[in-house]
């Protein structure tokens, strides 16, 4: 069932959604998320990335991992730490998380619960 | 006047955030949910007979923990673990309590989930502990 967020509430909710996306360190994530995702070399690198550690994760499970594929998966690791745009998208990403964790202490100390666990999904 | 300058007006100082979320909080603490989840804590915290009785349940749950993990537990420790849990969670105080906490949470989630959609990540995931240790 949808949960009906009272006007007050939506506006509140809407305030800080656009507030936190008009701070600097939002700001500087969605620029960086915008430049990863038009630049020529760090999206497909990213995207082999990804594939590469499915692919060894599965060997893992398996209980077959390929030298060639822990080979493969160090070079493009190699690549990516090497990669402005991907190195740029990283630390804005962690500085925004950081500051979004301070907004959340502020909530949850002036509600007395901790806000996110509330709105944490039950996954286990 | 400069788009540099014309962007850097548009910036929500931290100072400016943190009074949006200040307003937030205290927008949620004026629902229905919140306030039926405090009132609801407070009734559990006072309850003399609730608070023995998840006591005695956490007790056992402590002093077998090592049994819980492995999957352990005798038949009768088994039987003696759940008629505590449900001698705690079927108290009337405990299932208000719960059902409290969970309308607050669907609430809260509701929240989240647009927070999240609109700055890009998992507003929960990022700011929360991992539930898998």
């Amino acid at each position: 069932m949808q949960t009906v967020l009272s006007p007050q509430l939506q506006e509140a909710t809407q305030s800080l959604i656009d507030n936190l996306l008009a701070s600097e360190l939002f700001m500087h994530y969605q620029e960086a998320r915008k430049l990863i995702n038009e630049d020529s070399e760090a999206r497909p690198l990213m995207e082999r990335l990804s594939n590469s550690q499915a692919t060894v994760r599965q060997q893992q499970t398996s209980g077959s991992v390929g030298q060639a594929e822990v080979d493969s998966l160090r070079l493009i690791q190699q690549r990516v730490l090497r990669n402005p745009v991907i190195l740029d998208y990283a630390q804005s990403q962690q500085e925004a998380v950081d500051f979004l964790r301070e907004i959340n202490a502020e909530i949850s100390q002036l509600l007395g619960i901790d806000f996110a666990s509330f709105a944490k999904h039950a996954t286990c | 006047m400069t788009s540099t300058e014309l962007n850097e007006l548009d910036i929500a100082t931290p100072t400016v955030v943190v009074a949006a979320a200040r307003d937030f909080a205290a927008s949620l603490a004026e629902t229905s949910q919140f306030q039926a989840f405090e009132q609801a804590a407070e009734r559990f915290r006072q309850d003399q007979a609730a608070q023995q009785a998840m006591g005695a349940y956490q007790e056992k749950q402590i002093a077998w923990r090592g049994l819980i993990m492995l999957n352990a537990l005798s038949a009768e420790q088994r039987t003696e673990l759940e008629s505590l849990k449900n001698a705690f969670v079927n108290l009337p105080i405990v299932e208000e309590y719960f059902k409290a906490q969970s309308e607050l949470a669907t609430l809260c989630q509701t929240v989240g989930d647009a927070i999240s959609e609109s700055i890009g990540f998992n507003y929960a995931a990022a700011c929360g502990e991992s539930c898998c240790g």
